[in-house]
């Protein structure tokens, strides 16, 4: 008796969202099958994405061998997102941590402008990440959603706690949202569906939460599997959007990767290469010789 | 459905402190209203209660025994307070609960075949919460095994299959959709044994004027797969009606959704349209969260 090997066909398609304007924009989602479920049928317009990350002031807790490859711009963070894209990103993630009130609470004017004026330096889209404190964002995201205005930035994080003045900021001034939860699938959807009511679903992308190797990474693994699971069989709607995995800084904080640079490296490597198996569309990286490495273990597929 | 009254609860703080300071009108006042609202039974929850066990125990049951002839469940961990509670029932009781913990099967069991009465046994056991519906029955069946040869018949037995709060992150609709199987098996398995659950756990987590609705439609779908009773709050008028049969239009579209039929939203009030939708996490159709009410 012949075999013949059952093939699947999904119901569901993760929403294609559209980040930056014009010729500096990507389009990341859109699949409509399970991450790399190539025998079955679907199809994934749009291949992971990746992106370096930027920080907004000179980093204080770096180990050498994460600042070497930006050591000469690294106190200049327009100049360090120019160099990224010696490094073929799709994207640049600036992260505005001098915000955060425990660190230099720097104000959200002087935040805004500089993400503008990175914005314009570079050819690829800009994402901003706040600093997570959940008050200081609401001051300093809608300030960027309105200096920036039409840029389509990608904007986050956009919190249960802030999603009305953050979340209403972006979509007035033409951005695009992260909306992030912690860990916990329950309360991703319940964010989804309270910002879908006055925010377009189509210019929501979700962040839930990347944990490094060794530092809880399967549970942000089984996350980002049973969101596409949800979304792509079950057609749930308000977890067909798009994944970002935002984990270089995760990954950069452990002791592993502090120790050395090789290890640093598979470090991040190894926790970028599992979300991106578990589904992830675009991922944030530190290190650009991790996302060397990445890449060529995806063109040696 | 037999409905096992749940409001004297030590973790209510007006219970704790009228136990404490052996005011019997707070406690009368809450078994009279759950008795004139239509329960059952009355649960007397008491906690650990370590100190002066035996006196209290004697006074609480008395306390409500002055005020209602209905029959008492007797809700303690303290196998010594258990006894002292049995032991003062004038009706048969409820001894609430056992399971099959080495210890509960060496102190609680015996006590159930000692007074002759009812009890509720829990699927826990020693390796703690059976993780799916397989080891949940194979757990029962030991226990209940166990108290057969101790003399406790099945009519006797009240299973509990201990329900988890559906709120539990991305774990709860997975324990909401084991337990209805459960109840569905559960007469096949153990032919004539009764059932019960704490209906409250479901929605433990949940915004309070959301836990109704989870409580209410649950118990409608445990129903319909043969739950025999559930320890739940009386005063809650829209749950007695529905368990009594009399919102036959609610009860038949919880039916119809357990069934899986299709069915038009747009015909239905805006309470209907809650019902459908909350059974539907229920049975985990659609993806629980907090708003599920809103999408």
């Amino acid at each position: 008796m012949e075999y013949k090997a059952p093939v699947e066909a999904y119901t569901g398609v993760v929403r294609e969202v559209t980040i930056g304007k014009g010729k500096k924009s990507l389009k990341i989602g859109g699949e409509n099958m399970l991450p790399l479920h190539f025998f079955d049928q679907g199809s994934n317009p749009n291949p992971a994405k990746f992106a370096l990350e930027v920080l907004d002031m000179e980093p204080q807790d770096w180990p050498k061998h994460a600042v070497e490859p930006f050591k000469d711009v690294i106190s200049d963070p327009v100049s360090w997102a120019k160099k990224c894209q010696d490094f073929a990103v799709d994207a640049v993630s600036l992260s505005l941590i001098s915000t955060d009130p425990a660190v230099k609470n720097a104000p959200a004017d002087k935040a805004a402008a500089l993400a503008k004026e990175v914005a314009e330096a570079i050819d690829v889209p800009l994402i901003v990440y706040g600093s997570g404190d959940e008050k200081k964002d609401a001051e300093v995201l809608p300030k960027v959603a309105e200096v920036c205005d039409g840029m389509n930035l990608l904007i986050g994080p956009v919190l249960k706690e802030n999603y009305e003045v953050v979340g209403r900021a972006i979509l007035d001034h033409g951005h695009t949202a992260i909306a992030q939860s912690p860990l916990d699938i329950n309360l991703l959807k319940e964010l989804n569906v309270k910002l879908s009511k006055f925010f377009p679903p189509e210019r929501i992308v979700i962040d839930s939460l990347s944990s490094a190797l060794g530092y809880g990474m399967e549970y942000s693994f089984s996350l980002i599997e049973r969101v596409k699971q949800i979304g792509v069989i079950t057609k749930d709607s308000m977890t067909m959007m798009p994944i970002i995995a935002n984990l270089g800084a995760e990954c950069w904080k452990t002791k592993q990767a502090k120790e050395n640079k090789e290890q640093g490296l598979l470090w991040e490597g190894i926790t970028a290469l599992s979300l991106l198996l578990a589904g992830a569309n675009i991922l944030v990286l530190r290190h650009p010789e991790t996302l060397k490495l990445i890449k060529e273990i995806i063109e040696s597929r | 459905m037999v409905i096992i009254g749940e409001n004297i609860h030590v973790i209510a703080q007006a219970v704790s402190i009228a136990i404490r300071e052996k005011d019997a009108k707070v406690i009368q006042d809450l078994a009279k209203a759950q008795a004139e609202a239509g329960a059952d039974y009355i649960d007397l929850n008491v906690g650990p209660m370590k100190k002066d066990t035996e006196a209290t125990m004697q006074w609480l049951v008395n306390a409500v025994q002055e005020v209602t002839d209905l029959p008492l469940s007797i809700d303690t961990m303290n196998p010594v307070a258990m006894e002292a509670g049995l032991k003062a029932c004038q009706k048969r009781p409820l001894l609430n609960s056992a399971s099959g913990k080495t210890d509960s099967k060496e102190q609680m069991l015996p006590l159930a075949q000692k007074y002759n009465c009812d009890v509720v046994i829990s699927v826990m056991t020693d390796r703690g919460m059976p993780p799916d519906v397989d080891s949940k029955i194979e757990s029962i069946m030991d226990t209940v095994a166990y108290a057969n040869e101790l003399g406790i018949p099945n009519e006797d037995i009240w299973v509990d299959p201990i329900l988890l709060p559906i709120s539990t992150a991305g774990e709860g609709q997975r324990f909401t959709v084991l337990n209805l199987e459960f109840i569905k098996i559960l007469e096949d398995v153990l032919p004539g044994v009764k059932s019960t659950v704490g209906l409250s756990n479901t929605s433990n987590g949940v915004p309070d004027q959301l836990r109704p609705l989870l409580n209410r439609t649950y118990a409608v779908m445990l129903g319909k797969n043969g739950l025999y009773s559930a320890i739940a709050d009386p005063l809650d008028k829209e749950l007695m009606s529905l368990i009594k049969g009399e919102l036959t239009g609610i009860v038949e579209l919880i039916y119809k959704t357990m069934d899986g039929e299709d069915i038009d939203l747009s015909s239905l009030s805006q309470k209907e349209v809650e019902y459908v939708k909350t059974a539907k996490v229920l049975m985990a159709e659609t993806l629980y969260s907090d708003a599920w009410l809103e999408s």
